[in-house]
């Protein structure tokens, strides 16, 4: 008996252990697989503890199920206070079925953490700036899509109760996983008079009939019951407020914009990340990582905001265009014009409350997952079995091809073979079609070049973050105890160190240069715009210290009388681009 | 002060305020400071435990608590059966009489224990006490900001160049000082106020104006950044504006607003709002005319959808029109309504009251002009502010889809036109009229006429009437004597509301709402003159007239409290058709004068459907719904359900309407049996 328990007892243990086992989190992190959201906060406590001097954690805030929110500030102290450095935020996974920028983030922190020291590049970027990762803005959605049965594009939103069909019922209506199989897939069911016949090439996909061809399915929707008894399945599910339709910038109410909930940030958690980042005065380049499209989104995220100042479109063509370069097949796009129209989302949010400079990074090109010869491959050529509408919805790919795909380079892991179901409702129906881990999340195979070259863009902006030199030009004596001190300051970076966007809107004040001594004064100051000629715009009032943005790739340079001697020292300091100081001597 | 006479001070304090205003003491015959306001608060909850319940809602970012009071059948209950209503005042904080006003509201909820019978009410007397306190402290100033610090002109300190006191008065007026480049002028007929100089009349700016103070950032501005912050009155989500001065850098990203927000979201019983401030809907309807990102007149459908609609996309449609459109290719069974239409077409936001809302709001208006007119409260005066974006009381009405009733009790009394008879008289007219029909005009026309023709004050009616009889004077001498006069100042160019304002501070304070100019040395700007208008004077009655004011018009909400949409179980009916087949057809009407819901709310969407169930045993529903919606029920109408049931053996079934905000109702039916 005692043999028996110990036995048992050594069993537990063992499947225990071996239960931990696969999922141990290690550095570097592995990203042949996707991490559901316990091995996300493992992972990010790991990356802390193993870089404590570089990283801290916080908890920006809580969900509405109560799961931490997580950012983690990558700054290297001895280099500067995190807000003296320009900022770069990275999220992802603000919609809980998007989780790929979970791996993004992931990706980034480890690349960064774990070349520092031993490439140059990132040594010498890490030192410069400050970065912030919130790898899943969406706990509750990230964990729920991996532990609840769903399909691709369910489970978007925040655990706010939505009665979607108004019937005073709350999210009493939701897909059910007849077969059990952790997938919310389709249902279709055999009828002469239905609007979809087999597909001549393989039997589990499904084609619309032509006007006079007789039908062999109709195809019921997701799969599930109809739980309230009101005639209708699947129609109340749960939410529905959009985690990124619910921030305060430019938000509308939800009959002009489906997915708003009642009144901006009444999501709990986003509330508290939207007033954690406000704290981050630093944050001058944001990219929000979603699926699906390929796709590098811009604003204006709504036709009526007006398009963004010339200048600060010439920075989003530079930096986009080199996004192009750096993942093939990514298009750089205007959110409203090439997509949609949406408000009060979280990327125009960052864009215009903080003056940064943000990107929306749908990632996945689900015409990735080919399976063609390399004739097929020509363009113009058309792969087996293409269908049009699938064609124009899924890019040059086809269901038939992915399908293919599916088969021989997943062993059928992406798809569901139709089986029989007995339903409550409908009869003898049949339940199959694409898994949840499918359609607009990669076959883990290929995640390692989809995280890494979304890195890689991430790492060409933050590089282009505001770098200011102060150089003190000329300290001339012109009259009698009077000096002339002129200064530049310099930008080698795209960014300017305001966007004239928050220029335009007076967001916040400008960059500042104060001059000041003990025993001198300043008389007079201002914008030296044509050194030649001696040309200055003085500053009537409070001369020593200026208001001033230095440009993207320029400079500004200043002249100032100074009357008295000795010591003087000129300081910057910018939001964006940090502090700097000179000392001059006046003799 | 010593440790233990501030403690006696203190001590003395709190029992002054804690005994000065028992809830049936509260006066009114001053106003009440925001602390005040919260102990009268507390003060009603402790004396009227079993019907009311306090709610600290937020807390202002000057650490003040922001109150609401409860009063009503179910304090205990945390979701409502009954409807309730919402209203709250001074948001703006800038408005002392809409605060007194909503403790009026509260004492005569109090007072009326029919009213909170089977209706919960939630008022909220002081929405922004930082600014509110303003009315309080010296120098008088009115700032609608709360205390969350701003960098109001972008500089390197924040919240370093406010008014100030110049002058020793306690009061922050105006400051006038000449200057080349003056625009101002004094008006001809009336020194003491300023208007723009119009350089197409050949008028010469002769002053700038500036707020009362010092440069004292030296930036060379004046007040350009006085403490605070946000004013909470234009916070709200509809219609916000960004980068305002004041509106703070999101809708709801100060406390208080947020917090009022997601409570009056959250609370769904609440079925009409009311709002004291500035403004007046019950006057004057909410306003239309604003361009919305559509014109729901001449629609436009895109190509996209305009060839399987059959319609010309190069053409404009109404909305009625398109309704007709898609009716016929939508599945059988799909309602279409403007808010579908307005959906698949992205019309955005309404931003102009609907059609069939003005209808119930200019209906109450003509009725409130009555009221007040029984109640005397009929001096014409100045008209209530317009609404401002971002306000509470639009945003009530076009998020949260309510009936939104707006309320202001004073603004200054108009300024009688006394001139308009003599003035009439031209000389051209005196010259053709004869001695006789310029006698007949009466001794009080003919003393207009001499004052608006700019006679000398000694120059009677009498004395011109006496020489006209005995001779002396002819109307012909006289039209021509008054074509040599010089030309009377005219107080043309005053605006309606400084002379208002004037004419009240003269008439009716002593003078002492608007302050004559005083030379003064300023230290930056030189001879400067400091007066005008004293702030408050034009919202804010002496405090001897709040009570008649409130009690004349606070009683209005309860008129229009009576007239709640009511959702009731009418007339059943059930109709036997056949063995055990019976049809049961319910009506369910909506007993009160507003409609459910308000066509506003149709649209959004945001108030549920009545619900409709019928529930007992023995009976299975053939045809029909378990839960059947009804989307609206306007005011005095009825509309019906019907189900076909099945009951092998007699029963009763239930009727339930279920409503969150129009209450809820059941009727029992009896099926089969003899009767």
């Amino acid at each position: 008996m005692k043999k028996a328990i110990l036995l048992s007892l050594f069993v537990l243990i063992f499947v225990v252990v071996l239960h931990i086992m696969p999922g141990e989190t290690t550095l570097p992190l592995r990203f042949d697989h996707y991490y559901t959201l316990d091995q996300v906060h493992e992972a990010l406590k790991l990356l802390n503890e193993t870089y404590p001097d570089l990283t801290t954690l916080d908890i920006a805030g809580k969900s509405e199920e109560g799961r931490f929110i997580y950012v983690m500030t990558l700054n290297n102290p001895k280099t500067g206070r995190a807000l003296d450095k320009p900022g770069i935020w990275v999220d992802g996974n603000i919609h809980g079925n998007e989780i790929q920028g979970g791996e993004i983030c992931l990706y980034t922190m480890d690349y960064l953490l774990g070349n520092y020291g031993k490439n140059k590049e990132i040594t010498e970027l890490v030192d410069k700036k400050c970065f912030y990762f919130c790898p899943v803005v969406n706990p509750d959605g990230r964990y729920h899509f991996f532990a609840d049965p769903n399909n691709p594009s369910s489970n978007r939103g925040l655990r706010i109760p939505v009665d979607d069909d108004r019937d005073g019922l709350y999210d009493e209506d939701f897909p059910d996983d007849l077969d059990g199989d952790g997938n919310i897939t389709r249902m279709r069911k055999r009828d002469l008079f239905g609007q979809y016949k087999t597909h001549p090439d393989d039997p589990r996909l499904l084609v619309r009939v032509k006007p006079g061809e007789k039908g062999e399915w109709t195809i019921l929707g997701a799969e599930g019951i109809d739980n309230d008894g009101d005639g209708r399945v699947n129609e109340d599910a749960e939410g529905y407020v959009d985690s990124n339709r619910n921030w305060g910038f430019d938000w509308a109410p939800e009959y002009v914009q489906g997915g708003a909930g009642q009144y901006p940030f009444s999501g709990v958690g986003l509330k508290a990340l939207g007033e954690w980042v406000m704290q981050r005065t630093n944050i001058c380049m944001v990219w929000s990582f979603h699926n699906t499209g390929g796709m590098n989104l811009r604003g204006p995220s709504r036709k009526g905001l007006g398009e963004y100042p010339q200048q600060d479109i010439a920075v989003y063509d530079y930096l986009g265009a080199q996004s192009e370069r750096i993942i093939p097949g990514y298009r750089y796009l205007v959110s409203w014009k090439d997509l949609y129209t949406t408000y009060g989302d979280s990327c125009e949010f960052l864009t215009q409350m903080m003056g940064a400079y943000g990107y929306v990074g749908e990632v996945f090109l689900v015409e990735t997952e080919t399976f063609r010869t390399q004739k097929e491959r020509q363009p113009g050529s058309r792969p087996e079995g293409e269908d049009d509408i699938r064609a124009m919805m899924m890019g040059r790919s086809t269901e038939l091809e992915r399908l293919r795909f599916s088969d021989n380079l997943t062993q059928g892991d992406l798809y569901k073979p139709w089986t029989a179901y007995k339903h409550p409702t409908y009869g003898d129906v049949e339940i199959g079609g694409w898994v949840k881990m499918s359609s607009r999340i990669s076959a883990p195979f290929m995640l390692i070049d989809l995280v890494h070259r979304n890195a890689m863009a991430v790492l060409f902006t933050a590089k282009q973050t505001p770098e200011v030199s102060l150089d003190v030009t000329e300290v001339k004596e012109v009259g009698k105890g009077l000096y002339r001190v002129r200064t530049r300051l310099s930008n080698s970076k795209a960014i300017p160190t305001m966007s004239y966007l928050a220029q335009k809107v007076k967001l916040y004040p400008q960059d500042m240069l104060k001059v000041s001594g003990i025993k001198a004064k300043v008389v007079a100051g201002g914008v030296l715009t044509n050194a030649y000629r001696d040309m200055v715009t003085y500053k009537k009032h409070r001369p020593e210290l200026q208001f001033l943005v230095v440009p993207g790739f320029g400079k500004v340079e200043h002249q100032f009388l100074v009357e008295g001697k000795g010591e003087m020292i000129v300081s910057y300091e910018s939001r964006h681009a940090g502090r700097l100081t000179q000392t001059i001597q006046l003799k | 002060m010593t440790f233990i006479m501030r403690f006696f001070v203190i001590s003395v304090l709190l029992f002054t305020v804690s005994a000065g205003i028992m809830a049936a003491e509260l006066t009114f015959d001053r106003y009440h400071t925001p602390a005040a306001i919260n102990a009268a608060l507390q003060d009603f909850a402790r004396a009227n435990p079993v019907t009311t319940k306090l709610h600290t809602l937020a807390r202002s970012a000057g650490g003040r608590d922001v109150l609401m009071l409860e009063i009503g059948p179910e304090v205990k209950n945390v979701k409502k059966v009954n409807p309730a209503v919402l209203a709250v005042a001074n948001m703006e904080g800038t408005v002392p009489l809409s605060s007194e006003a909503a403790l009026y509201l509260i004492k005569l909820i109090l007072e009326k224990p029919d009213v909170h019978k089977v209706l919960t009410w939630y008022v909220l007397p002081c929405g922004n006490p930082d600014a509110a306190i303003g009315y309080f402290q010296k120098p008088l100033m009115m700032d609608p900001r709360n205390t969350t610090p701003f960098n109001d002109d972008r500089d390197d300190q924040t919240d370093e160049d406010d008014e100030d006191d110049l002058d020793g008065n306690g009061i922050i007026t105006t400051m006038r000082v000449k200057d080349p480049e003056g625009r101002w002028m004094p008006i001809p007929g009336e020194a003491r106020l300023m208007k723009r100089a119009d350089w197409a009349k050949g008028e010469k700016g002769l002053y700038k104006l500036y707020t009362e103070g010092l440069d004292n950032d030296a930036d060379g501005e004046y007040n350009e950044d006085g403490p605070g912050g946000v004013n909470i009155g234009i916070t709200f989500p509809h219609l916000f504006k960004f980068f305002t001065e004041t509106g703070g850098r999101w809708s709801g990203s100060e406390e208080e607003s947020f917090n009022l927000i997601k409570f009056s979201s959250d609370h769904r019983e609440i079925g009409m709002a009311f709002v004291f401030g500035a403004s007046n809907f019950c006057l004057n309807p909410p306003r239309g005319g604003r361009r919305g990102e559509a014109d729901l007149t001449k629609l436009k459908i895109p190509e996209r959808f305009a060839s399987f609609m059959g319609a010309d996309p190069n053409q404009t449609y109404s909305m009625e029109e398109v309704i007709e459109m898609v009716r016929p290719i939508v599945p059988p069974g799909m309602e279409v309504d403007e808010s579908m239409v307005a959906g698949f077409l992205g019309l955005g936001a309404v931003v102009n009251p609907l059609t069939d809302d003005l209808k119930f709001y200019k209906e109450l208006s003509d009725k409130y002009k009555e009221f007040l007119k029984d109640n005397k409260i009929d001096i014409e005066r100045l008209d209530p502010a317009p609404d401002k974006d971002g306000s509470f009381e639009l945003w009530a009405y076009y998020h949260l889809g309510l009936p939104s009733f707006a309320m202001d009790f004073w603004t200054l009394p108009k300024v009688k036109e006394e001139k308009k008879e003599g003035e009439e008289i031209t000389p051209e007219k005196l010259e053709k009229m004869t001695n006789e029909e310029f006698i007949a005009l009466g001794e009080e026309k003919i003393e207009a006429f001499l004052k608006s023709s700019g006679a000398p004050a000694n120059f009677k009616a009498e004395m011109v009437i006496d020489a006209l009889k005995s001779g002396k004077m002819d109307t012909k001498k006289m039209a021509e004597m008054m074509k040599k006069m010089p030309q009377p100042k005219s107080e043309e160019g005053a605006d309606p509301r400084d002379k208002a304002l004037l004419a009240f501070s003269d008439k009716e304070l002593g003078g002492k709402g608007f302050l004559e100019w005083t030379p003064y040395q300023h230290p930056t700007l030189g001879e400067v003159e400091i007066g005008g208008e004293v702030p408050f004077v034009h919202n804010t009655p002496p405090a001897e007239k709040i009570e008649g004011l409130l009690k004349g018009q606070v009683p209005w909400v309860f008129e229009i409290s009576q007239k709640m949409a009511r959702i009731k179980v009418g007339k059943t009916e059930v109709k036997p058709m056949g063995s055990s087949v019976y049809q049961v057809k319910v009506w369910v009407e909506n007993t009160g004068y507003l409609p459910y819901p308000t066509a506003m709310a149709k649209r959004n969407k945001r108030i549920q459907p009545v619900v409709v169930t019928l529930e007992g045993d023995g009976f299975k529903i053939v045809d029909g719904k378990k839960r059947s919606l009804i989307q609206s029920v306007a005011g005095n109408q009825a509309a019906s359900v019907t189900w076909i049931v099945f009951a092998e053996k007699p029963t009763k079934l239930t009727v339930k309407v279920h409503t969150e905000m129009a209450w809820s109702d059941a009727a029992s039916i009896a099926l089969g049996g003899s009767r």
